[in-house]
This record gives structure tokens, C-alpha cells and sequence, in this order.
């Protein structure tokens, strides 16, 4: 086997420049099959480090435990570390909120907070400040000094009467920029305060946790398991708070993983054709090369291995190049896309820190073993070729017998077209592999450029938003600290009044102002809840424009027991039908309604326009069903899209309630801009990878066109073919796999765009609602082909030129 | 007598390895308009070497190649290709027939790379007169080493050039096609009015020649 070795080496390098370009492709694969998982995984890594800095680390707590109970908890198996946490009151000041909180060591750390100096209090006069605390008091001090402070106390289900007594500063906390712009601190105190001040049956501790084993676990398991654990306590769901930010990170999203591994797929098959196709075109070259060794010995499998380790002593090359060059590159384009992709730089910082790994060592692993296993798929069918060539047939076989007839009508004058045509149809076999192997990426390329295009960021952020500017409710569900931002409690006082409306409608610049009601609802036949969303009768048009089954009349839609549903609902529920009858139990501030409606017809209306509300009816109606101010967005038109006037004036009035919020047409457009800018460049990156795998390819088949006919070539220069003549009928032959792959590309891709536009139309993917076919990447592709091609005949033209033609005339295998 | 190429002071050296090989050296020769010339030598005599600079198929290092009294190697390569097309018709030993082309195919490109019309009554004259009409569609490999090299001169003839360069069109054949091929030549030349440049080794052909030339260690020994 030795000599098999050196005989594949002898190969690998007498076959250079086929060699060199399947060690481009394989290079390219490796690189691409490295790429995509390590800037994935960094991706999942920085925003996972960018959470831990940023966001507190406990994974749940359980609220109002007693002391007994959290020592109970603290032992349990479940748990990893534990700390606790109870607000003791708040500081009386003016406006600035000081909350007095007492948390022991590990519930700081499970909180992220570290002490800027001093230590945490001990004794029951000691406290930790921050400077904007002491600003706000009106004080000053170091660590060490006393200070006065006035507070309450959470007593009997209250704040309790006002105390004031003095403190030693014990250490300080740092503001954050968030804490000095709302005014919002926490100061901390020692257990021995808490214990002097709140009596023991009225003490209630938060008791925080990690749990155990969290690598291996999806998000819902955990959340079965802190549920689990609450039960046999006693603790009632009310009194759970999942760190859902937390968990999330650590929660690898299996629809990211998946669109990994079908990224790296497209890459394995990409490689496996090119490598296979390059294999194929050359291979009647080498017929003769292995018959010859047939002929002196050589065994099928002596063949098959010859073929086999000539690719993997290229691949051995080719796989740490690309290894090497995507080690750079990752850490290049990761840095990149941070820099892109956000304002503040925390990713980078805590990636220069080393906080988490730019590389790792199983992507090295993994990368070579599916490139190798890549070029070995590439190979097997070579390899059975190879080994199946006859001794004789081979040793007879000369490039002349490549076609098989007999006979062929033929052109009565021969021109540089009619020749290039002849050739080309004498081996339709390999015309057809080059094309339509070029043409599966180009094709791929086509269909992934219309979903890009379709991502317009002023379409996007026309669906995500209905209006220049919306003011809406601060709605929460399921906020124990804020009740009062449940939907039922804002109705009964709901800022969004006419009077609001009114003064909105007034500034200048606003053209006018659509509002929309929405009332919740349990339905019944779904088991779950749904918004009834009013649609105002200035939406009429465009309500019963976008219909997509059924039909009904906004004078139907203002009775109250017709409902269009929107189109997304079928995602969830797919059995809904027309006709179908829903009871509905309405949510009326405290009160409850029952309603029967009927679904009238289907709509695809963007998320702008429904905010997520799946129900539609006319606001009259949805007015009509409920007995508070059922108002629920204010979407503002304006004559331009953003005005910095009219935003401020805007805001003015939303930040005078503490339940309203407020949303830009700007931002979510700027929003779209920076994230399709990203996505495309990176989506487009990717696709110039595998579009260069792809083309070496074309290179491939027209030098070994040139290199197989190198002596016919010869001999047409000899009776009389000029070089301009040369030149044109490689950039013909060149031009026919171009137009060939160029017209499957844009006709099978154009074809298949569409359905996929439909699909991602559908999944609401980047907010995509128009379609648009990608004219700049089908000329960009066209000019990109036709350029390569042409420099590739001049330069083959060149290279045939090189050698002396008599020697060409002599050339013989 | 006209003559219509001349060969004066042609010199071309080879490097192989560390020796020169001088395979024309200072080589002078007249070629007759008309007439059949044979160049004959024993192997490596540069017999082929002249005959390709003759045809303008190789630079020489320097001398003159004058084609109806123009310097051939004044010329540049787009032009010379255009004189070969016009000019001169080939024979090579080994046919050189293009695999993915048919008979008839063959025969008509170097018209078709001059950009003229076929003028397909010669064409099926000329491969009657080879006899090769019943085969003109069919493809060189299926053509017997005789009817290849028939085909070979059809090519060369259908041009009507000036001259043409034959470079030992029997070496690959049997003696009886051999002689076939050689009267067909012949008989050809004659009755198209063309020029015959051939290379020869084989004395019975050097004997059908109207002027034969002796070629040894690159220089002209003898003309008869």
C-alpha cells in the first residue's frame, strides 16, 4: 500500500491544477462548514455572557416564604445556590423611590450586584448607600460615617407611620444610569434590622434559587421542576417568578440549532457536487492513467484506494487551510457583526475579557469530519469508475472515441459557433452535470434573493406599524408588582381618552388620528384567550380589502356576533373553519360576558394593523360589548415619517401617565434597516461562499476542456484558427454554461421564489408582505457569471498560447 | 519556372537538456510552383522542422520564409493563422482529423474558419474523388487509418491553398494503403494545380517526387 501512497502524492501533484482547484472547493467547504457554527455559537455564547453581566442569575423565586420554609428550601436537592431577599420599606423622599432591602450574600451575587466598596450591613444600625441615595438625602458621607434616614416600614399589610433613625454606612452600591434617570434605588440593610423592625409572622422573604443540572434541561422542564418543587411546598403559582431572561440563554433555541445544521447541510451538498462533478469531468482523462495501471497489476481495490487517497491527501491540505483561514475570518466576522449590530459594545467588551470562547475545539473536529466526509462521498462514485475500467478498453481508449455515433448529419459550412455547438453536444453528459450543478446554488441563490428582497425595512416597518407614531396602554398580564397594568384594571381608568385623542389630533404635523378598542376574551372552543380587536369604520376599506376567504360587511362586523379572524390563527388552531361558532366569555373590567359570534371570514392583516389581536370586528361593536373605555391604541398619521417635533410633542404627553407608551415608525423602520442590513449582508456573504465553490465547477470543465483538447486545438490553429478565433470559441463554449446555468437558475429559481414568498409571507418572516422579484441580484449574478466566464476563456486563451503549437500538434496522452 | 517559396538562411536551435540541437542551420531552399517536392532525411535530419517553418506553424530563430515573395515571419499571429488558412493546406502522419466533427465537417473548416461559403459542389466533387462520398457523415472513428488520412487530404485540398505541407501522410499506414493514398495524392495535386511539400524516409515515394531534397543535421545536402 506504500506504493499506492506514493503513487496518489505522484498523482496529486502531476494532476496539479485539477488538484488545486477541488482543494479550493474542498477549502471553501471547510471554511463555510466551519463559519457557520462557530459565529452561531458565539452568537448563543456572547448573548449568554451579555445576560449573566447584565441580568440577575437566579433562575426562579418563590415570594413570600417564611423563614422556616426557606431554610427547608435551602436544603433541598433540587437547588444549587440559594439566597434570599425581603423589602423591608422605602425610604420617605420626595419623588425619589429608596426601596430598604435586605439581601444575604448569595441572594447578592444571585442578583449580580457587587458592592462598589465596605461590606454588606451586619448590625441593625448599619446600611448600604449609593451616591445618588446621599444626593437625594441630601447628605453626604464615607464608609464608616453616620447618616440620617426617614422610612417606612412594611407593617401589617402596609407601609407602616414614618420612623427616622441613624445609620453606619456599612459600604456603598454603584448607581446605574437606569437608577439616577428614574431615581429609583435600593438601599440595603442587615437581617438584624429587618428582624428588629418586622415582627416574625409578618416577615416574608423571597427566596431565590439556581437549580441544579441546568445544561442538559430545556426551559420547560426547568419550569416543571420550580413548579414541582413549589407544590410540595405550598407555594402557590402566584408566588413564582421564573427568570425567563435568564433561562433563555441558557436555552438553546432548536429552531436556531436546526437552521444550523440545514445551513451546513446545503454546504455538505454543494461540496459533494462540486468535488463529484470536478471528479467526473476529469475523469476521461484518467481513463487511460488507470487502465495502464490495470494493465501492470494494479487490483480494484489498489484503484479505488489510488483515487481515494489522491483526494484526501488534497483534502489534508485543503481542510486545515480552511480551518485556519476560518479561525481569522470567524473571530473577523463576529467582531464585525457586534460592532454592527449594536450600540453598546458589552458583547466585545466581555469577548476581549475572554468571558466566553471565541473557538471551539468540537467545531474543529466537526468541521473536519464532515469536509472529509464530503470529499469521501464525492469520491465513491469516482472510485467505483475507476476500478471498473477495463485493462484493454483503457489502454485503447483515446479522448476521439468520447462520442459514441456513428454518424451525424452535421452543418454544411462550419462556423466558430457551429463548432462550439458540436462540441458541446458531443458530450451532453458533461455539459449538462456543469450546468446543472451550477445551477442547484444559483438556484438556491435566486430563491433565498426574493425572500432578501421582499425585506424591505420600509415595508417591514410599515407592517410591524400602523401609523407614524402609536400610543398605546402599558399592558401586562400576570405582574404581581403591577396589578394595575392588567387590561381589566386599565379600562376602568384608561388614560387613551377622547380628550387625549383630541389634543394628539391638535399638533402640528398630525394629519389625523385612528383609534382602535380591544377587549379580551376567553374562547371557549380554542381553550384559550384571544383579543377582539374594534377595527374604526376610517378601516373599513382596508379591512374587508384583505379578505382572503369568506366575506362579510362592516355593517355585519358592527352587530357584534360576526368576527374576522385573522389568517395566523390557523398556525395555532388549524381546525378553525368558516361558519365555525365561538362562546366567548368577555372580559368587562371585573365582570365577565358571555357571547356567541360566528366567524365571518378569514383576513391576512399585518401585525401593524391587529397588534397580535386575532379577532376582528368594528370598533362600534367591540365598544358596545363592553361597559369601560375599551380604547386601546391611538395610531397616529403624520405628513412626514418622523419629525422630531412631533415625536417630543408626543412623548410629552405619554410620560404625563405612567400607563401609556409610545412607538415610532422611525425606530422599528431603523430597527428593520440595521437588522435586514445585517442579515442580508450576511445571508449574501454566505451565498458568494457557496457560489464560488459552485463555479470552480465551471473552471473546472473548461480547463480540462482546454487540457483534453489540447492537441485538437493544435491542429485547428494549424489549418488556419487564429487566436481572436480561439479565444471566441472558449468564450462561446464558456458562454453556453453560463446562459445554460444561468437560464435554470433564473427560470426553476424565479418559478420556486414565489411559493417561498408565500411561505415566509405567511410565517411573518422579517414582516414581509409585497413580493418583489430580486432584479439587482439576478443582473448581479448575471454580470458576476458572464465576467468570470469571459476572463476565464481569455485566460485559458492565454494559457493554451504558452506552449509552442507544434508542440501542441504532438501532444498525445 | 516560378517558384513559390523560397527558404533563405533559416536557422533553428533547440535546447534539450544541456545540448543544442541544431535542427535547421542556415538552410536555404526554392520550392517550384506546381510541382510535387519530396524532403527526404534519416530521423532527427530536421526534416520536420523545416517543414513546419515552412508552413508557419514554428518561429524561426532567424533566416526568412518567403510565401509568393512575402516574408511569412514579418507577419503577426493573427495574420499568420489567416495565411495558413489561406495559404496552405496540412497533412500530418497522424491525420489530425477533430473527433467531434464528421467527415464532411472536416473537410469544410479551414473554409469555414476563413469565413467563406462552402462551395459544396467541390466539396462533393473532392470526396468523390477520394472516395469517400457514401462516408460523409460519418464520424473520424469510424474510419479506417486509409480513409482518415483520406479524409486528412480532402481538408487540405478543399482550401485550394497556395501550397501543400504533407509531413509523412503514409508513416501510419500499411503499404497497400500507403500506395492507395500516395497515387490519390498525387493525382490530386496534379489535377487541382497545387503544390506538394512532403516529408518523406521511404525511398518508392521520394521516387514519385518531381524534385527531391536531401536533409542531414539540419542543412540541405543535395537537390535532385
Amino acid at each position: 500500500m506504500k506504493m499506492i501512497t506514493r503513487l496518489s502524492l505522484a498523482n496529486m501533484k502531476y494532476h496539479k491544477s485539477k488538484n488545486i482547484l477541488i482543494g479550493i472547493a474542498v477549502f471553501l467547504t471547510a471554511l463555510l462548514l466551519f463559519l457557520v457554527p462557530t459565529i452561531g455559537k458565539n452568537m448563543i455564547d456572547g448573548q449568554f455572557a451579555v445576560i449573566n453581566e447584565v441580568y440577575p442569575r437566579w433562575h426562579a423565586l418563590y415570594r413570600g416564604v417564611d423563614e422556616e420554609t426557606a431554610a427547608k428550601l435551602a436544603a433541598h436537592h433540587a437547588f444549587g445556590m440559594t439566597g434570599l431577599r425581603s423589602d423591608a420599606g422605602y425610604m420617605v423622599h420626595g419623588e425619589a423611590e429608596i426601596a430598604l432591602v435586605f439581601l444575604d450574600e448569595p441572594g447578592l451575587e444571585l442578583y449580580n450586584i457587587t458592592l462598589a466598596s465596605g461590606k454588606l450591613p451586619e448590625q441593625e444600625n448599619e446600611i448600604v448607600v449609593s451616591e445618588g441615595i446621599l444626593r437625594e438625602l441630601g447628605q453626604s458621607g464615607e464608609t464608616g460615617d453616620m447618616i440620617s434616614v426617614p422610612y417606612q416600614i412594611y407593617r401589617n399589610g402596609g407601609l407602616d407611620y414614618r420612623e427616622e433613625r441613624e445609620f453606619v454606612i456599612s459600604g456603598f452600591l454603584a448607581d446605574g444610569e437606569e437608577a439616577s434617570e428614574t431615581r429609583a434605588y435600593t438601599a440595603l440593610v442587615s437581617k438584624a434590622f429587618l428582624e428588629e423592625e418586622i415582627p416574625k409572622d409578618q416577615r416574608g422573604y423571597r427566596f431565590l434559587f439556581q437549580l441544579r443540572d441546568l445544561e442538559a434541561a430545556t426551559t420547560d422542564r426547568l419550569e416543571e421542576q420550580i413548579l414541582s418543587v413549589a407544590e410540595q411546598f405550598g407555594l402557590g403559582e402566584q408566588n413564582i417568578s421564573v427568570n425567563n431572561d435568564y433561562l433563555s440563554a441558557n436555552y438553546v433555541d432548536p429552531a436556531f440549532a436546526a437552521g444550523i445544521v440545514i445551513i451546513m447541510l446545503i454546504i455538505v451538498a454543494a461540496g459533494i457536487i462540486t468535488i463529484y462533478s470536478i471528479y467526473y469531468v476529469s475523469m476521461g482523462d484518467r481513463v487511460q492513467e488507470y487502465g495502464r495501471l490495470k494493465a501492470i497489476g494494479a487490483t480494484r481495490r489498489q484503484i479505488k484506494q489510488l483515487v481515494l487517497r489522491e483526494g484526501f491527501a488534497v483534502a489534508g491540505i485543503a481542510i486545515p487551510l480552511g480551518l485556519l483561514v476560518g479561525t481569522v475570518l470567524s473571530r473577523m466576522l463576529f467582531v464585525g457583526f457586534i460592532i454592527g449590530g449594536s450600540e453598546d459594545n458589552l458583547m466585545l467588551e466581555l469577548l476581549k475579557e475572554g468571558r466566553f470562547a471565541s473557538w471551539y475545539w468540537w467545531i474543529y473536529v466537526l468541521t473536519a469530519v464532515v469536509a472529509l466526509g464530503t470529499v469521501y462521498i464525492s469520491l465513491r462514485k469516482p472510485m467505483r469508475l475507476a476500478a471498473k475500467i477495463s485493462e484493454i478498453e483503457a489502454i485503447r481508449y483515446r479522448n476521439e472515441s468520447a462520442g459514441k455515433k456513428k454518424h451525424r448529419k452535421g452543418v454544411r459550412n462550419v462556423t466558430i459557433s457551429s463548432l462550439t455547438g458540436i462540441y458541446l453536444a458531443g458530450d451532453k453528459k458533461k455539459s449538462l452535470m456543469t450546468i446543472c450543478s451550477m445551477a442547484a446554488t444559483g438556484i438556491f441563490l435566486i430563491v433565498t434573493a426574493t425572500v432578501l428582497s421582499c425585506t424591505t425595512p420600509r415595508e417591514s416597518a410599515d407592517s410591524s406599524m400602523y401609523g407614524q407614531y402609536v400610543i398605546m396602554p402599558l399592558i401586562e398580564y400576570n405582574n404581581k408588582e403591577h396589578p394595575e397594568r392588567e387590561w381589566s384594571s386599565i379600562q376602568q381608568n384608561n388614560p387613551m381618552t377622547e380628550e387625549l385623542r383630541k389634543e394628539i389630533g391638535q399638533i402640528d404635523g398630525v394629519e389625523y388620528v385612528i383609534s382602535f378598542s380591544r377587549i379580551n376574551s376567553f374562547v371557549e372552543e380554542l381553550g384559550g384567550s384571544e383579543g377582539i380587536l374594534g377595527v374604526p369604520v376610517e378601516c373599513r376599506e382596508e379591512l374587508l380589502k384583505e379578505i382572503t376567504k369568506g366575506s362579510v360587511t362592516y355593517e355585519e362586523l358592527c352587530t357584534g356576533n360576526k368576527v374576522i379572524a385573522d389568517t395566523d390563527l390557523l398556525y395555532w388552531y388549524p381546525e378553525i373553519e368558516l361558519g365555525d361558532r365561538f362562546h366567548i366569555t368577555l372580559e368587562d373590567g371585573d365582570e365577565t360576558k358571555e357571547l356567541e359570534v360566528e366567524i365571518a371570514a378569514f383576513g391576512d392583516y399585518s401585525f401593524g394593523f391587529t397588534n397580535y389581536n386575532y379577532l376582528l370586528m368594528a370598533k362600534e361593536a367591540v365598544d358596545s360589548l363592553g361597559s369601560h373605555n375599551l380604547t386601546y391604541s391611538y395610531h397616529i398619521f403624520a405628513k412626514e415619517d418622523y419629525n422630531e417635533d412631533v415625536a417630543g410633542k408626543l412623548k410629552e404627553l405619554v410620560t404625563a401617565s405612567e400607563l401609556l407608551q409610545f412607538a415610532t415608525w422611525q425606530e422599528e423602520y431603523e430597527m428593520w434597516k440595521s437588522a435586514l442590513g445585517l442579515t442580508n449582508g450576511c445571508c449574501y456573504a454566505f451565498l458568494g461562499v457557496l457560489g464560488t465553490i459552485c463555479i470552480m465547477n465551471m473552471i473546472n470543465t473548461m480547463i480540462n476542456s482546454v487540457h483534453v483538447r489540447k492537441k485538437e486545438i493544435g491542429v485547428l490553429q494549424a489549418i488556419g484558427m487564429s487566436d481572436r478565433q480561439l479565444t471566441k470559441m472558449l468564450q462561446l463554449e464558456g458562454l453556453f454554461y453560463t446562459m445554460g446555468t444561468l437560464a435554470l437558475s433564473i427560470g426553476v429559481g424565479s418559478l420556486l421564489s414565489y411559493p417561498v414568498f408565500l411561505l415566509a409571507k405567511k410565517n411573518g418572516m422579517f414582516g414581509i408582505r409585497n413580493y418583489h422579484y430580486p432584479t439587482e441580484a439576478v443582473v448581479v449574478l448575471c454580470v458576476v457569471l458572464l465576467v468570470i466566464q469571459m476572463v476565464l476563456a481569455w485566460l485559458l486563451g492565454k494559457s493554451v498560447k504558452k506552449e509552442a503549437l507544434i508542440e501542441r500538434i504532438r501532444f498525445s496522452e | 519556372m516560378s517558384i513559390i517559396a523560397e527558404i533563405k538562411d533559416l536557422v533553428k536551435y533547440y535546447q534539450m537538456g544541456e545540448t543544442v540541437v541544431k535542427a535547421v542551420d542556415h538552410t536555404s531552399l526554392s520550392i517550384e510552383r506546381g510541382k510535387f517536392t519530396a524532403i527526404v532525411g534519416r530521423s532527427g535530419s530536421g526534416k520536420s522542422t523545416l517543414l513546419h517553418l515552412l508552413g508557419g506553424l514554428d518561429r524561426p530563430d532567424s533566416g526568412q520564409v518567403l510565401l509568393e515573395g512575402k516574408n511569412i515571419y514579418e507577419l503577426k499571429e493573427e495574420a499568420l493563422a489567416q495565411l495558413r488558412r489561406k495559404k496552405i493546406g496540412f497533412i500530418f502522419q497522424d491525420f489530425n482529423l477533430i473527433p467531434s466533427l464528421n467527415v464532411w465537417e472536416n473537410i469544410v473548416l479551414p473554409i469555414g474558419l476563413d469565413g467563406r461559403k462552402v462551395d459544396e459542389a467541390e466539396i462533393l466533387h473532392i470526396l468523390e474523388r477520394i472516395g469517400l462520398l457514401e462516408k460523409r457523415e460519418a464520424m473520424p472513428n469510424t474510419l479506417s487509418g486509409g480513409q482518415k488520412q483520406r479524409v486528412a487530404i480532402a481538408r487540405a485540398l478543399a482550401a485550394a491553398p497556395a501550397m501543400i505541407l504533407a509531413d509523412e501522410p503514409t508513416g501510419n499506414l500499411d503499404s497497400q494503403t500507403e500506395l492507395e493514398v500516395m497515387s490519390l495524392l498525387k493525382n490530386c495535386v496534379k489535377e487541382f494545380g497545387q503544390t506538394l511539400v512532403m516529408i518523406t524516409h521511404d525511398e518508392t515515394i521520394a521516387q514519385m517526387a518531381d524534385v527531391v531534397i536531401m536533409v542531414e543535421d539540419g542543412k540541405v545536402v543535395k537537390q535532385l
